[in-house]
């Protein structure tokens, strides 16, 4: 079909097209629909609309009960009933389980008195083993045998006397050497520079270029050297050689059955010797486990076992210079706090792992 | 196949099954590494080293039961419910609301350790016997300055002077000091308290510096919180076990020219006297008149009235060690000069039952007093001398109490190097080695122990000479007398080595009988044979208790055996090296 003549816009029937009628049409709607229902609502007041139902309706209960989902037999059956005692899984011993209950019990009595006065007292304010006589104290593994506060060799007095400050200095300055040690005899630590020209990528070009052809050349070697071995290797053997060698393999065992013989006869010639060396040798193991336990034993004395990620590291020992020491309390020179100390102590004795504090 | 693979269905085994990795244990307990660290330290839950470390060298491992005991308690659910406080505030500062902040740190959840404390400690000797760490922390925090950087607030260093204080008071008061050794870290003490030997350490009192590299102060911090609890329940015990209302009130004014140590014992004295006068009154009531009181009391008097009250408080069920101690500074005055390390030099000095009195608002007594008997001064000459009393460096006040002698004085006259600062923890028998200064003391001890001690009554200024004359007579005398017990040692063991011989004579006679009449010459090689023979014997038995113990104890014994010969190679060594010192100044005299 051919398109319709497109009419002016201009005219008056486009104009009569584009008014909308909407609010016309929800008016006649919404005036059928009053009509239907039986006037609007809105205008009524609100006691008319709505009234406090006092009346006690049964059936309206009877009903929802109804519309309720049925229990059926099956779950009905499965509903604890408390007339019938459970029947547990697994029997326990009934003299332990009132033991048991018995010292919750006794817990409940002897711990409640605190968190219940909190509210009332401040912490601390209170004797809280007031009835320690009932709670049986519970064996509590120690982290480690290094004692909380450890003191100090005698070298380490304010004014100490000559021999042991000696000896104290002596040891400071021996962890001192044994760090400088480490560092020297280490390994180097990788530089961050490496001195020489840098390689133009023309020269790389080259470079590249060389090693390849070296490659090329090997690969056709080894391909020389494959050709040569597969010709050995189809060449035929004859009968007679297979018979030589099954007389050659033939003599071989019998010569190492022999030479077993012997060896047995021999040994047993030597046996009081053999039992010597096994007594020897498990004497030897003997040794290396006791070595091994007191090894341990000394090292734990001194440093906790490894821990975590890093590596405990004691604190220097703390010893006045030989020129500071001048015998009054009022000159001592300050050191560090006991912050650290007490850290490392802490760190010592297994309490926490080592960590790694923020370096500058 | 990996090394160690597992069907899907089967349980872990060994210590994969025993032990749980730290990141383990977060995601078990939905914690983060700040909080799950706290709670470690609360519980007291520390790392564990497992035989075999199946997830590698670099992690930490931990027992699963204690994440499971950790999993159970309360703590954590108040902890978590605090860090999501906390997240309220942090939210509320990056809003830029300040006062919500404020107002909400100010209403923070306060945690109570109370129960942890109970549960870590179940009886009163447990937490005695693990007071050193405590004691030490908090004498630490008591020296630390506040600062904001590491989140040392000042409530805290407050609460943590006051329990030093405290705890300090109530030793002095109880005589139950023990030893005392002054270090370049700091000052160790030790009292025994219920027959427990506690050892603490306190700085000195210079100035803090913090060291910022190595230390993590949320961990210390942490370990405070608990650590003060424990100390504030351990001092009340304390204290009502000498019947001393706990916390004490303390004279303001006192407290102010710090000297809270000395307002304690004011406390204590009024507070015996107290209880001997008005028990059945009102308690609280009379505490607070005491109080009331204390402050209108002029200082002179207190001192006084201390020794009064001192004569009357209870002298029962004291052992003898605290006897010793309680008498060992008796009818001795000293004061302090502004130089002294006034702190545990007043919590020494009244340990003892000396009577002392410091330069400065609120002390008892005046530098004029006449009754003063030691001054102690530090510097390097005194300027107006009272001819009544000495003065000495604060170093003979600890070497006394460590020897348990009063020393003569003239090594540690003012401007003097005085003698060597000996370590009382130092067992110098077990050690082999003593110093020549702990010999004289040695000497002066069992002279003073033999002998009556000069009148006290005599001038002091005329008492010095005949002191260390008298001293170097008991030290000859000792001498002798030493001499004379190592000779006997000597001739009793030659008896019993003799004694011994003939027994073992004897029995070899019996056995080869026959032997002995044939011919001399045999006896001779019969007994020739029979001594190495004994000594075997006597190796046997020591062989056989080695082989009779256990196999740890044995690793054990034979640790403690070379240990002692360590030991003795070291004393040897420094033996030596002593020698060849005496040998150099001799030298160089000539």
């Amino acid at each position: 079909m051919g398109k319709k003549a497109k009419s002016s816009r201009k005219g008056k029937k486009a104009w009569r097209a584009n008014i909308s009628t909407e609010d016309i049409e929800d008016f006649f709607e919404k005036s059928t629909k009053d009509a239907h229902s039986g006037g609007s609502l809105s205008q009524l007041p609100n006691d008319s609309l709505f009234y406090v139902d006092s009346s006690k309706d049964l059936s309206v209960k009877r009903k929802i009960e109804k519309h309720r989902q049925k229990v059926l037999r099956v779950d009905s059956v499965l509903q604890k009933n408390p007339f019938i005692q459970a029947v547990p899984s697994s029997k326990s011993k009934p003299k332990k389980s009132i033991k048991k209950q018995k010292d919750i019990l006794k817990e409940k009595d002897a711990t409640p008195d605190c968190p219940k006065d909190d509210s009332v007292i401040a912490s601390g304010m209170l004797d809280i083993w007031a009835n320690e006589g009932d709670i049986k104290s519970k064996k509590v593994s120690k982290p480690s045998v290094i004692p909380a506060v450890e003191v100090e060799a005698p070298g380490c007095s304010f004014n100490p006397a000559y021999e042991s400050h000696q000896e104290s200095l002596a040891q400071a300055v021996a962890e001192e050497m044994q760090k400088v040690y480490q560092n020297e005899l280490g390994p180097e630590p990788v530089p961050f520079t490496v001195p020489g020209n840098a390689i133009d990528d023309e020269d790389r070009y080259f470079l590249e270029v060389d090693n390849a052809s070296d490659d090329d050349g090997n690969v056709e070697n080894i391909s020389e050297n494959a050709h040569e071995n597969r010709s050995i290797k189809t060449k035929r053997v004859t009968r007679v050689e297979l018979n030589k060698r099954a007389r050659v393999k033939d003599l071989q065992t019998k010569k190492a059955k022999a030479r077993k013989v012997e060896e047995v006869s021999k040994q047993i010639d030597c046996l009081p010797d053999i039992i010597q060396e096994i007594a020897k040798e498990d004497e030897e193991n003997k040794k290396r486990h006791i070595r091994r336990l007191v090894a341990k034993q000394e090292r734990l004395k001194v440093r906790p076992p490894r821990l975590g990620r890093h590596k405990f590291e004691p604190a220097p020992t703390q010893v006045l210079l030989s020129e500071e020491i001048n015998g009054s309390l009022r000159k001592l020179k300050g050191c560090s706090t006991l912050a650290k100390d007490r850290f490392k102590s802490l760190e010592k004795r297994g309490i926490i792992y080592p960590m790694k504090g923020k370096r500058k | 196949m990996p090394k160690h693979y597992r069907p899907a269905g089967k349980k872990k085994e060994g210590n994969a099954a025993r032990y749980s990795t730290r990141s383990q244990a977060l995601k078990l307990l939905q914690v983060n590494t700040k909080l799950f660290r706290k709670l470690c330290i609360y519980k007291g839950i520390f790392p564990r080293e497992p035989k075999k470390k199946f997830k590698g060298n670099h992690h930490t491992y931990y027992h699963l039961k204690d994440v499971s005991f950790l999993r159970h308690d309360p703590i954590l659910e108040e902890l978590r419910a605090k860090s999501t406080y906390l997240k309220k505030v942090t939210k509320a500062k990056a809003k830029k609301n300040r006062e919500l902040a404020d107002s909400l740190l100010k209403r923070q959840p306060e945690i109570k350790l109370d129960r942890l404390v109970i549960e870590r400690y179940p009886h009163f000797i447990d937490a005695i016997r693990d007071l050193d760490d405590p004691l030490t922390m908090v004498h630490l925090f008591a020296a630390l300055p506040a600062t904001d950087r590491m989140k040392i607030e000042v409530k805290r260093v407050h609460n943590c002077r006051k329990l030093s204080h405290e705890w300090q008071a109530y030793i002095a008061r109880t005589h139950k000091l023990r030893k005392v050794f002054i270090s370049v870290k700091g000052i160790y003490y030790q009292a025994e308290v219920e027959g427990q030997k506690i050892t603490w350490l306190t700085p000195h009192g210079l100035q803090q510096v913090l060291p910022d590299d190595d230390v993590v102060y949320d961990v210390l911090l942490t370990f405070l919180e608990f650590y003060e609890t424990l100390l504030a329940f351990v001092n009340f015990k304390l204290y009502h076990s000498i019947n001393v209302k706990y916390p004490p009130i303390l004279d303001p004014k006192l407290e102010a020219s710090a000297a809270e140590l000395y307002a304690l014992s004011r406390y204590f004295d009024a507070n015996s006297r107290n209880s001997d006068q008005v028990e059945e009154t009102q308690l609280e009531e009379s505490e607070l008149r005491l109080a009331q009181l204390q402050h209108q009391l002029p200082s002179n008097e207190a001192g006084a009235l201390m020794q009064l009250v001192k004569g009357a408080a209870d002298e029962n069920e004291e052992d003898e060690g605290t006897k010793e101690c309680k008498n060992f500074f008796k009818n001795m005055k000293f004061f302090l000069s502004r130089e002294v390390p006034r702190e545990s030099l007043l919590f020494v000095i009244p340990a003892f039952g000396g009577l002392v009195s410091w330069e400065g608002e609120g002390a008892p007594f005046n530098e004029a007093d006449q009754s003063i008997t030691h001054q102690i001064v530090d510097r390097p000459t005194q300027g107006h001398i009272y001819l009544s009393r000495e003065y000495v460096q604060p170093q003979w006040v600890f070497d006394c109490v460590n020897a348990r002698i009063i020393l003569p004085t003239e090594a540690y006259l003012v401007g003097r190097v005085p003698p060597p600062h000996l370590s009382p923890f130092i067992d110098n028998e077990e050690e082999g080695y003593v110093p020549d200064y702990a010999e004289t003391i040695k000497r002066l001890k069992a002279a003073a122990k033999n002998e009556i001690l000069p009148m006290p009554g005599a001038g002091v200024e005329d008492l010095d000479d005949p002191q260390t004359l008298l001293a170097e007579g008991y030290i000859s005398r000792t001498e002798a007398i030493e001499a004379a017990e190592r000779k006997q040692k000597m001739m009793t063991l030659e008896k019993q080595y003799h004694d011994e011989l003939k027994i073992e004579l004897q029995v070899t006679q019996s056995s080869a009988f026959d032997t002995n009449k044939q011919s001399p010459g045999e006896d001779m090689e019969a007994r020739e044979e029979t001594l190495p023979d004994i000594q075997q014997i006597a190796n046997d038995t020591a062989n056989m208790s080695k082989v009779l113990m256990s196999r740890k104890k044995r690793g054990l014994y034979e640790a403690m055996k070379k240990g002692q010969e360590k030991k003795k190679a070291h004393v040897d060594l420094l033996k030596e090296r002593k020698k060849k010192i005496d040998e150099g100044k001799k030298s160089k005299k000539n």
